[in-house]
């Protein structure tokens, strides 16, 4: 059933573009909720609005793509949210020890990302070479990494440079620099989807003993793939000390989950073998989406988590009866 | 049918036009975390809060935002109030410095912020709240008292790189320090849970037979306090206590030797009748400038203990066993803090 079985040609019309787009369901949701904000908050769709709404959710666009590469393969990180608050603290920390010019900033980055790779590694020599299982190592990683964060940076704190935040939230030739952002991140994504990684990593998830049986070096594409989950991951350290222009320890917690959230209302598999990067984005967008939703219509607070609940479960439904019906 | 249109319209214009004297006022509530009854009795006492201003002719509107969300769900809470054009915010926030770019955008946009519950390191924000230091050393303070400065001491604290706590430990440690008889043996992480704070005791308990005080806070104390009824020490030992009815239920049928500093849940409310006379254009006497982030206004911090839990325990007759016990500025308290 993997996509390289049903090939788009056989098949016609609707079903024929879910089954080459899968995240078509989810972009149909987007554009719904969009709609609806605007109906109930005209603002919702303003100019200023599109942009916060995307440098709110542009940390979890990232985790969502680096939560998809493990996903892709069958595995899960339950990690990311707290790769993502290490990463965090690392390179507050060290910007305001280098002085916080432009290239305190700069070698953060970089030492940032290169914390994010180191983690993806062991989470992928932990759950790939030791064979230990995915959603029981990664959690286990997760205490240590919220351990490390936490000694990095044992309170929220410590600003960011001005420099670092106003750029995060600034403007360049009249356009947001998140909007640039969106634009890498979607061509980075597009070449990615062509790469052979990506068709790897998806006949793994697909059955991982055939891969084997064909030749595929599965355990080095498992790694690989949280290699990258751990890259991403922490470059959604770097939006979020954009928007929050701090070191918090304990940011990410509660991100990790909603990322796992966004990959399945993006259209991917959790058993692995199909999705898209893309959809992930999608799904983040949706979950942002929803939360304002529920405020916009009025629901009185004691409600609004259940409201929110439901929402989401509706949008993870409808997207999996069409992906279903499409299968079928 | 046009005849109720017109009539329609012109109770509008009437409606509008006495509106225009009166005064309008939105406020955006945005609450980050309901794992607690005291966070929805919080959001509760500062909805009648607004409500009572109506007798004054002022209408304060509230609009809520309440769910467990990350930080950039919260952060969202706050941009959909800016959208929304609210005139103030207030906010108990999950991170005291995540929030420094977007209340920025909030001031540029003439939104008043409030936070309260936790500090917030904006300079666009201020603070209406307890000084989360002061509540942990008022406990320490009525510890060492009780145990006459002498005595082995066990801490059980929330969640470690929490703000409040750290600030509370920062309050404990600080009058502990002025008590060199009164040593620490151990201080432990029980998460803000009653069930770890009852098992964190138990093992403190076992490891520590002689230990003479406790200091505990919030909802582990009730659970440290089972422990130390259930091992027979209830007569032995001294620990903190917490502001619940059930607690307090216990803490008087068995006579505990317990004293609990109050974080009241009207917190919300006190800061919301701040906002309204901010937003009237009010100035306060003492600016807001106290705290580590130099924005601060605080409230005075209630303190229950054996001489006043008897009354406390009858007024809280009726009410629900997780109801906390409150405090909050009525509006001439908080008037009286203004010019």
């Amino acid at each position: 059933m993997s996509a390289s079985e049903t090939t788009a040609a056989s098949r016609s019309g609707i079903a024929g573009l879910v089954e080459r787009f899968p995240f078509l369901p989810a972009l149909v949701i987007l554009i719904v909720l969009l709609a609806l904000n605007g109906w109930f908050q005209p603002n919702s769709l303003g100019f200023r609005a599109i942009t916060g709404l995307i440098s709110t959710y542009l940390a979890l666009m990232m985790l969502a793509v680096a939560q998809t590469y493990v996903v892709y393969s069958g595995d899960v990180d339950l990690s990311v949210g707290a790769i993502l608050s290490l990463v965090n603290c690392a390179i507050v920390v060290l910007m305001e020890r280098w002085g916080g010019g432009g290239g305190a900033v700069l070698a953060a980055c970089a030492v940032g990302i290169l914390t994010g790779l180191a983690c993806g590694l062991l989470n992928g020599v932990v759950v790939a070479v030791l064979r230990l299982q995915a959603i029981v190592a990664t959690f286990a990683t997760s205490i240590l990494f919220t351990g490390m964060a936490l000694y990095v940076l044992p309170v929220a704190g410590t600003p960011a440079p001005t420099v670092y935040w106003r750029t995060y939230g600034g403007r360049f030739f009249e356009i947001p620099f998140v909007f640039y952002v969106v634009a890498a991140l979607a061509i980075v994504l597009a070449i990615a989807v062509r790469a052979r990684l990506t068709t790897q990593m998806l006949a793994v998830g697909d059955d991982a003993f055939k891969a084997f049986q064909s030749g595929l070096p599965v355990t080095a594409i498992r790694l690989k793939g949280y290699v990258l989950c751990g890259l991403f991951s922490a470059l959604a350290a770097l939006c979020i000390t954009g928007d929050t222009a701090s070191g918090d320890p304990l940011v990410g917690g509660a991100m990790t989950l909603y990322s796992v959230a966004a990959v399945v209302l993006g259209g991917t598999a959790l058993s692995g073998g199909r999705g898209s990067v893309g959809g992930s984005v999608l799904g983040a967008l949706i979950i942002g989406l929803i939360s304002s939703f529920v405020f916009y219509v009025g629901t009185p607070s004691q409600w609004q988590n259940l409201v929110q609940g439901l929402a989401i479960l509706l949008a993870l439904m409808l997207g999996i009866l069409v992906t279903r019906r499409v299968r079928a | 049918m046009k005849k109720s249109v017109l009539l329609a319209a012109a109770a509008a214009v009437v409606l509008s036009a006495v509106g225009a004297q009166a005064q309008d006022f939105t406020i955006g509530l945005s609450n980050g975390w309901v794992g607690s009854e005291w966070r929805t009795q919080m959001i509760e006492e500062a909805q009648e809060a607004a409500k009572k201003w109506a007798d004054k002719g002022v209408n304060v509107e509230v609009v809520v935002q309440s769910a467990n969300v990350d930080v950039p769900g919260q952060i969202a809470h706050v941009r959909n109030f800016i959208n929304q054009g609210v005139d103030a915010i207030i906010i108990n926030p999950n991170s005291p410095t995540a929030f420094d770019p977007v209340f920025a955008q909030a001031k540029e946009a003439g939104i008043l912020v409030i936070s309260t519950d936790a500090e917030v390191s904006s300079p666009d924000a201020i603070y209406v709240g307890i000084d989360q230091t002061a509540w942990g050393a008022a406990g320490a303070k009525w510890l060492a008292e009780t145990l006459g400065g002498k005595g082995e001491v066990v801490a059980i604290n929330g969640v470690a790189g929490h703000p409040a706590n750290e600030m509370r430990v920062a309050g404990y440690r600080s009058v502990f320090k002025d008590y060199p008889d009164i040593k620490v043996v151990n201080e432990v992480n029980a998460n803000w849970d009653q069930a770890q704070g009852q098992q964190a005791m138990q093992n403190i308990l076992a490891t520590y037979p002689n230990i003479n005080g406790v200091w505990v806070q919030d909802g582990m104390a009730a659970g440290a306090w089972r422990s130390i009824i259930d091992a027979g020490k209830t007569n032995d030992i001294a620990a903190t206590g917490e502001i619940r009815k059930d607690f307090i239920d216990l803490w008087v049928e068995n006579n505990l030797n317990s004293g609990a500093s109050v974080n009241p849940p009207g917190v919300m409310a006190s800061a919301l009748n701040v906002a309204v006379l901010m937003l009237q254009g009010k100035e306060l006497k003492q600016p807001a400038t106290a705290g580590q982030y130099g924005n601060a206004m605080y409230l005075e911090i209630p303190f229950i203990d054996s001489s006043n839990v008897k009354e406390i325990h009858s007024q809280l007759e009726g009410k629900p066993g997780h109801y906390s016990y409150t405090h909050s500025l009525s509006i001439e308290e908080a008037e009286a803090l203004f010019k």
